[in-house]
């Protein structure tokens, strides 16, 4: 006689979680994509089930705006490198703190103390830092290159603004990816290491050998949930350079933020959301088949 | 809407005899009614009406009148407005009213909220959802217009955003209430005009009640622009006088004078010569704005709503803004707009141009700049008009905050009795004077000296007269549909050229385009009619350079 209730009862008892389900994030989904094919503006004086179909119109514009084209290549270029550097650094970190020593407690707390604190605050501190008379300039430079670090102006040039903006996500991310690394090394088993060790093998060639090709999923878990994380920045643009000078440091998130609210165009967002959701699904798939699936 | 007008005579006659009537019915009342608490109310409401006339028609100044005696009348009908919702059940003790606002108004509201606990009732609450930045307050204004949630009762505003508010279906028409409580909008107490009409009206309809305004005033270093030593050396150096501007062309070589002689200020800072708004968030438009204007620029053709900005005056202003740009401090172009706040009352700028709250700041205690702060009209731009070189003044008037009642609001008649308490002749000069953002909008508080030499005290003696002439010359926001959408195109271009990432021919081009597309978008023939009322609002002055270069 078979225990498995039947199907109805499945069913039904699914049901309260498919209608949250559908209502929290599919139904909003398919919404979002209706009105990328609409022309709505909230204060056009008509709601959104009014408005007039725009066909693939908001699409067509997204490819000839030359914000969101610039926007799109800072944000890779900004993920691209925020990903690199906390990558690295979260793995030297880890493989440092992998042997035991007095005091690795508190390290490893101090590590971890960034990713604790709210992005605005993280974004304020950074702002403070890299004024004309923060500590950057003053206390840091200044030992460096003399007065003249103090008519450095950070958020004046396009490229510094950006710089700040890497500096501030990489102090604040690069935690996160040495917990996943650290966790990842930690958990290889020690009796592999004291094999390689028996036989002759050097600390390099354990680490790459052995280690590093064991956490590899880790890595790639860590690498695209960071990168899909870095794509969406928003917070640090926002509130160190508001995007400026100009619209220099302007992320795709931080414009598809103005086109939205600031400038209420929402059908062009729900667009522009779209597209980049489309690229990034592509793009971490072609990740993924790359690093697990090919032979 | 219409007003029954009465002869000052007649109304001190019916103020008296009911004054007279209400005491002699009052007396009754007290004798008849046993319960004494019923009788002592009678008598207190009596008495207060009594004295609120007389003040309304005298002319002598009363600086005794205690608050608890009698208010002007729009705060004594805003009063009985909560007591009788109160009485009628409309209202219930417990009930809050929720108000949507920016950082900046936090300590006026709270002033707001301490006076209405004392004067009106501790059993209508106030909840204050505080945002911290302007553009946060309009995003959530928005969404609020689309989930339709009730999630706050009234919100302040920008007076720009008031077409898109409305349009979404957020703002609530208040002209029932305007009617059932007169806010003092007529007359001597009125807000100036034609600031309170075009703040507050959208075609046609009452939508908010006026809180502020916003019109820039030039603020200056008076010890530095005084002293005889710095004049003599100023005439020797440029062959002119030191003193206040009357052009940006002066204003530019003042700046390049003060900022070369490399003083240290009060707080210990370096002293620039010059620090107008050119920052990324939303302010950088409003001096580029002026100076266009002021070169007779404007902003869209007034047949064909064809963006005007690319053109001689637009290029005019960039210049000036450029060569303005090595006297100002860097963070003119990166920081928020209150670092200009805290630069000049800190000593640090001796030219600088912002909203009235600047002379505010700048002459409280605890400010280093508070007893040499002076406040005149803003520079001009020198244009020939029919062979004749005149200068043509301007003042921008942005922002101007205004409240707003929710549509969806929980309670809309106690939020806007609030409102019009907050912003009534008596209650609204504490408000304020004692809070940061909001300015100074009622008539009477320039002229009435009941009120005036509390706001000479609060924002500085040269600035009220300042302040009067500026208003005469001030033009409006874009306030059209898509206000902040074509003033924020603007506002990232200028920046972009303040920071040497973009030329002013393509900074202006491209809001230009921008402009054309946001047209578009609304409708070419709607905004071509907004934008044609709302160019009659401009001064006169910069009309007259509009007909002589057949723009208008």
């Amino acid at each position: 006689m078979s225990t498995r209730p039947p199907k109805s009862v499945s069913l039904l008892a699914n049901l309260p979680i498919n209608i949250l389900l559908y209502v929290t994030l599919i139904v909003p989904f398919i919404l979002m994509i209706y009105l990328a094919f609409l022309a709505w503006n909230p204060a056009g004086g008509y709601e959104w089930w009014q408005a007039p179909i725009a066909g693939l119109n908001n699409f067509i514009r997204a490819f000839s705006d030359a914000r969101f084209i610039a926007a799109l290549g800072r944000t890779v270029l900004f993920t691209m490198a925020v990903v690199g550097v906390e990558f690295l650094l979260g793995l030297v970190l880890a493989y440092l703190l992998l042997g035991e020593f007095r005091g690795k407690r508190a390290a490893l707390s101090v590590i971890i103390y960034p990713l604790m604190l709210p992005w605005v605050v993280v974004a304020l501190i950074f702002y403070l830092f890299f004024q004309d008379y923060g500590p950057v300039n003053n206390l840091f430079l200044k030992g460096i290159i003399g007065e003249a670090a103090t008519n450095i102006h950070w958020f004046l040039s396009p490229t510094t603004a950006f710089i700040t903006l890497l500096i501030a996500d990489i102090w604040q991310w690069t935690p996160f990816m040495f917990l996943i690394l650290y966790s990842g090394l930690s958990a290889v088993s020690k009796r592999l290491i004291e094999a390689a060790q028996v036989l002759g093998a050097s600390n390099r060639t354990i680490f790459w050998r052995i280690q590093l090709p064991l956490i590899r999923p880790l890595i790639l878990v860590a690498l695209v949930l960071r990168a899909l994380e870095a794509f969406k920045v928003f917070d640090i643009a926002y509130v160190m350079t508001g995007g400026g000078p100009g619209t220099s440091t302007e992320t795709l998130s931080l414009y598809i933020y103005r086109v939205a609210i600031e400038y209420h165009d929402i059908s062009y967002a729900a667009a522009l959301s779209l597209i980049i959701l489309i690229i990034l699904v592509a793009v971490i798939r072609v990740f993924i088949w790359y690093s697990f699936e090919r032979r | 809407m219409s007003e029954k007008v009465i002869s000052r005579r007649k109304f001190l006659v019916t103020s008296i005899s009911a004054g007279v009537l209400g005491i002699v019915i009052g007396a009754a009342g007290a004798w008849l009614a046993k319960p004494e608490v019923v009788a002592e109310k009678t008598v207190t409401e009596t008495v207060t009406r009594e004295v609120t006339r007389t003040v309304t028609v005298t002319t002598t100044p009363l600086p005794t009148v205690t608050p608890t005696v009698g208010f002007d009348p729009v705060t004594q009908r805003a009063i009985d407005g909560v007591k009788a919702l109160l009485a009628s059940g409309k209202a219930r003790p417990g009930d809050t009213i929720r108000i949507l606002h920016v950082a900046g108004s936090r300590a006026n509201l709270e002033k707001a909220i301490e006076l209405w606990e004392k004067h009106v009732t501790k059993d209508i609450k106030i909840e204050l959802i505080t945002l911290g930045q302007e553009p946060d307050v309009y995003t959530k204004a928005m969404t609020e217009a689309v989930t339709k949630a009730g999630t706050f009762d009234a919100v302040t505003i920008f007076s720009t955003w008031l077409g898109d508010i409305v349009e979404s279906g957020l703002a609530r028409p208040i002209d029932d209430f305007f009617a059932k409580y007169d806010p003092g909008y007529t007359g001597d107490v009125a807000p100036i005009e034609p600031l309170g009409s075009y703040t507050t009206l959208y075609k046609g309809k009452r939508y908010a009640l006026v809180f502020d305004s916003d019109v820039f005033t030039l603020s200056y270093r008076r010890d530095l622009l005084t002293d005889p030593k710095l004049k003599d050396r100023f005439r020797s150096e440029y062959g002119k006088e030191l003193k206040i501007p009357d052009t940006w062309e002066e204003l530019i070589d003042m700046a390049e004078f003060f900022t070369k002689l490399n003083l240290t200020a009060p707080s210990g800072g370096r002293v620039w010569g010059a620090y107008f708004y050119a920052e990324p968030r939303f302010a950088a438009y409003i001096t580029w704005l002026n100076i266009f204007i002021e070169a007779g620029g404007i902003l869209f053709d007034l047949k064909t709503m064809d963006p005007k900005i690319d053109t001689a005056e637009g290029k005019y202003a960039f210049d000036i803004m450029l060569r303005l740009k090595p006297y100002m401090p860097p963070e003119a172009i990166t920081a928020s707009w209150a670092d200009l706040y805290d630069k000049f009352v800190k000593g640090e700028t001796v030219f600088t141009a912002a909203w009235p709250s600047l002379s505010k700041e700048a002459h409280r205690h605890t400010a280093f700049v508070k007893d040499v702060a002076g406040s005149a009209v803003l520079p001009g731009v020198e244009v020939e008009v029919a062979g004749r070189k005149k200068i043509i003044r301007a003042a921008p008037n942005p922002v101007n905050w205004v409240a707003v009642i929710s549509n969806y609001a929980k309670n809309p008649e106690l939020a806007y009795l609030f409102f019009q308490f907050a912003t009534s002749p008596d209650m609204g000069k504490d408000v304020i004077l004692e809070g940061v953002i909001l300015d100074l909008f009622r008539k009477c508080w320039f002229t009435d000296p009941r009120y005036r030499p509390a706001f000479e005290e609060g924002y500085g003696p040269e600035f009220v007269d300042a302040y009067l002439k500026s208003l005469e010359i001030s033009f409006p926001d874009l306030l059209i549909r898509g206000g902040p959408e074509y003033l924020g195109k603007l506002t990232v271009n200028v920046n972009a050229v303040m920071a040497g990432t973009k030329d002013p021919e393509t900074a202006l081009s491209d809001t230009a385009a921008d402009w054309d597309s946001i047209n578009k978008k609304y409708g070419v023939d709607a905004q071509l009619e907004a934008w044609k009322s709302l160019a009659e609002l401009f001064p006169s002055d910069v009309k007259e350079v509009w007909k002589a270069k057949g723009y208008m």
